[in-house]
């Protein structure tokens, strides 16, 4: 970053003295544009010396996928996007027939159940409920009145969502693959932690009369950002993150302008 | 189940395999004999193969007239208890038979089970008109109770009681209807309008009468019977319809404004088309053709039949010529009124909180709510409403994915939402299962669930 060619250093209009075209010792001011020189790269020194980074929303250690940094400037976006409270998008694997304390399969065990019962259509039936509950949630949690006609118009077009804390709560629901005793589901969500959708695992176990743990955690949208515009591990060089910077800034600037105003 | 004790004594059994081994250094347990260990945990099974889902029955509203079946919301078990008035969200009732017909009438509850058992009918709640039959007293064995406050045997005087069938029962303001398979429909309560399908006797006792009369004499066999506030609808297989009771609103169609007594056969614009629905619940009354066709009678001041006519009382079925597609199903309610498309779309007209926000509050002509409102979205494009059901101010609506949605009035919290505020617009009611039927009434409901797994 430093080695990039940098900004053009300021100019500034000083009188300085040259000879007199006259001649003989006599001086006299000339107005001449010059570089100030507090810019010289020899006085400032280089131009980076840290960067401020700031992470978006959190991404525990077992889980993986899209992580949002802001760097320098761009920490104040990050603030913004989150007051838009935007759903974020998981893909969560799970395995039938085991419980642990950590509700993941690398915790100590504690029960192990038979699954031989549970189909497809069972585990979408608890996933209907899920949802259902979940959805009268957010128009609880959203604070707007119910008995207005506005309330009404946004609960149509499906726009009500918390614009401020509330638990985690999940706006949807489905089962992308479903072979026993593993199956995988994609979570739609807003406020939670990758623990939750662990514990939720967990739950639609027990519910199911059986037992269930989490296996792999991944995420594959945040907001705006999806897993085609994250860099990964063999990316993360200057080019490439400027680049995906500049294709992201388009987006987020449409997405703070809809929502914010 | 105590996990912590659980996880401890899976513990100890790994430490105790670990051990087995002669020799074997102490320190953490490495990962394989931590997976050795597992393996030798033992597996339970908590539902097997063959594990069916369980019917069960949830009730919510008013409590105080018994509607409930709760004896402890009304007299509490211990002293220090308080009674409950109102129940605001589902309440599992428990029942001996799975129920397969519920009917909610005004303070007063019908479950019929399809059994062959000599006890298909249990009722409960408000029994002043003997709308549940008689129920003999424990004090006094020759009087009735009042106010019945758990679900109590009815006793039907069927002549093969162990080989008929209860189909559906329904309730009304004061009287009730319970259908057969074979043996026609036994109709029980007040009967001062003729609603009951007897001859109104003058200054007839009600209360404690052990009269439970049967009605044989239809075309063909009944198939649906409902009560509307005063008055009874019988529907034939061969798609007629009959009616009896009161008629001052013209809700028994027959072409005047008076009582009848005897069930008798309803012309104008139904005549001979093949009905398969009708509903009612006030004064009201609708009918679905098999063509999808929708023919309404009784009472129009709330703009119900306005599509066809300004008289405010209908006294002979009219057509009303709606262009919403075809019809599958409709219900009648005191003053609103809904239908349902064979697409999956809910019309509702009327008067009331009709379900589209706070601003509709009367229109003639049907109005679609729409999908969205009950789940549908990008995400799940499937979800498609089944059934619609009508209390006297309340809408109920029942989707494919067994959710249950309610709008309308919220008297003494029978909308189960949990809250004491009307509802303008569908919203979801927690029940923990797959709701299969919903039965409304004045202030209470009753619905029928299936548990998930």
């Amino acid at each position: 970053l430093n080695a990039a060619p940098g900004r053009a250093p300021r100019q500034r209009v000083r009188f300085l003295p040259a000879p007199a075209p006259g001649g003989g010792g006599a001086v006299e001011l000339v107005a001449a544009r010059v570089p100030v020189l507090a810019d010289h790269p020899l006085v400032r020194g280089p131009r980076f010396r840290k960067l401020k980074i700031g992470a978006g929303h959190r991404l525990d250690v077992k889980a993986s996928g899209v992580f949002v940094l802001g760097i320098g400037h761009g920490n104040k976006l990050l603030t913004d996007l989150y007051n838009c409270h935007l759903t974020k998008v998981y893909t969560v694997g799970g395995l039938f027939g085991k419980a642990t304390d950590d509700f993941s399969d690398t915790g100590n065990l504690v029960e192990k159940t038979t699954f031989d019962h549970i189909t497809r259509e069972k585990l979408e039936r608890i996933l209907a409920v899920i949802q259902g509950t979940n959805q009268k949630a957010l128009l609880m949690y959203s604070n707007i009145d119910m008995k207005t006609q506005e309330a009404y118009e946004l609960a149509v077009k499906g726009l009500i969502r918390p614009m401020g804390k509330s638990p985690p709560l999940i706006t949807a629901v489905r089962c992308l693959q479903f072979a026993l005793p593993e199956f995988q589901l994609e979570i739609h969500c807003l406020h939670e932690t990758q623990q939750y959708l662990r514990k939720m695992v967990h739950e639609i176990g027990l519910e199911l009369k059986s037992s269930a743990v989490c296996t792999q955690v991944r995420r594959i949208r945040d907001g705006v950002f999806t897993v085609d515009d994250a860099l990964p591990r063999t990316q993360w060089n200057l080019q490439s993150i400027q680049e995906a910077i500049r294709n992201c800034q388009l987006k987020v600037e449409t997405e703070l302008e809809k929502t914010l105003g | 189940q105590d996990g912590g004790g659980l996880r401890e004594a899976m513990a100890g059994v790994a430490r105790r395999l670990l051990r087995r081994g002669l020799g074997v250094a102490a320190g953490p347990p490495s990962t394989r004999q931590l997976q050795e260990a597992e393996e030798a945990a033992p597996v339970f099974q908590y539902a097997g193969k063959a594990a069916r889902r369980k019917d069960r029955v949830f009730v919510w509203g008013f409590s105080y007239s018994g509607a409930l079946g709760v004896p402890s919301f009304v007299r509490p078990d211990a002293g220090w208890k308080k009674p409950r008035r109102i129940q605001p969200t589902p309440y599992r009732l428990e029942t001996e038979e799975k129920i397969s017909s519920a009917a909610c009438g005004y303070g007063f509850t019908l479950l019929a089970s399809n059994t062959r058992d000599v006890t298909k009918v249990w009722g409960m709640g408000l029994n002043k008109d003997s709308q549940l039959g008689f129920q003999r007293s424990r004090r006094d064995q020759t009087k009735s109770y009042e106010y019945v406050l758990e679900p109590s045997p009815i006793p039907l005087p069927l002549e093969k009681p162990q080989q008929t069938r209860v189909l559906q029962v329904s309730c009304g303001r004061a009287h009730s209807l319970v259908l057969t398979d074979s043996e026609g429909v036994f109709t029980m309560g007040n009967n001062s309008y003729g609603q009951c399908g007897r001859k109104v006797v003058e200054d007839e006792i009600y209360s404690g009468s052990h009269l439970i009369h049967q009605l044989k004499e239809f075309d063909s066999r009944v198939v649906q019977v409902v009560c509307g506030q005063d008055h009874s609808l019988f529907r034939t297989k061969k798609g007629t319809v009959y009616a009896c009771g009161w008629g001052a609103d013209g809700q028994t169609g027959l072409g005047h404004y008076n009582i009848t007594s005897v069930p008798t056969k309803l012309h104008g614009d139904i005549a001979g088309v093949n009905i398969i629905h009708v509903s009612s619940y006030g004064d009201c009354c609708l009918a679905v053709s098999d063509e999808g066709d929708v023919f309404g009678w009784g009472n129009s001041e709330y703009l119900q039949l306005a599509s066809v006519t300004e008289t405010t009382q209908v006294n002979v079925p009219r057509h009303l010529p709606f262009k919403i597609g075809k019809v599958k199903e409709a219900a009648c309610g005191g003053t609103g009124s809904v239908v349902l498309t064979e697409e999956g779309n809910v019309f509702v007209w009327g008067y009331g909180i009709l379900g589209k926000g706070p601003n509709l509050i009367e229109t003639a002509v049907p109005e679609v709510i729409p999908p969205s409102l009950f789940g549908w979205s990008d995400f799940s494009p499937d979800i498609r409403v089944t059934h619609v059901r009508c209390g006297l101010s309340q809408f109920a609506a029942l989707t494919n994915r067994g959710e249950l949605f309610v709008w309308g009035k919220n008297l003494r919290g029978c909308l189960g939402t949990g809250r004491m505020e009307d509802q303008y617009f569908p919203w979801r009611v927690t029940v923990p299962g797959e709701v299969v039927d919903v039965a409304c009434g004045v202030d209470h409901m009753v619905s029928m669930v299936r548990s998930f797994t």
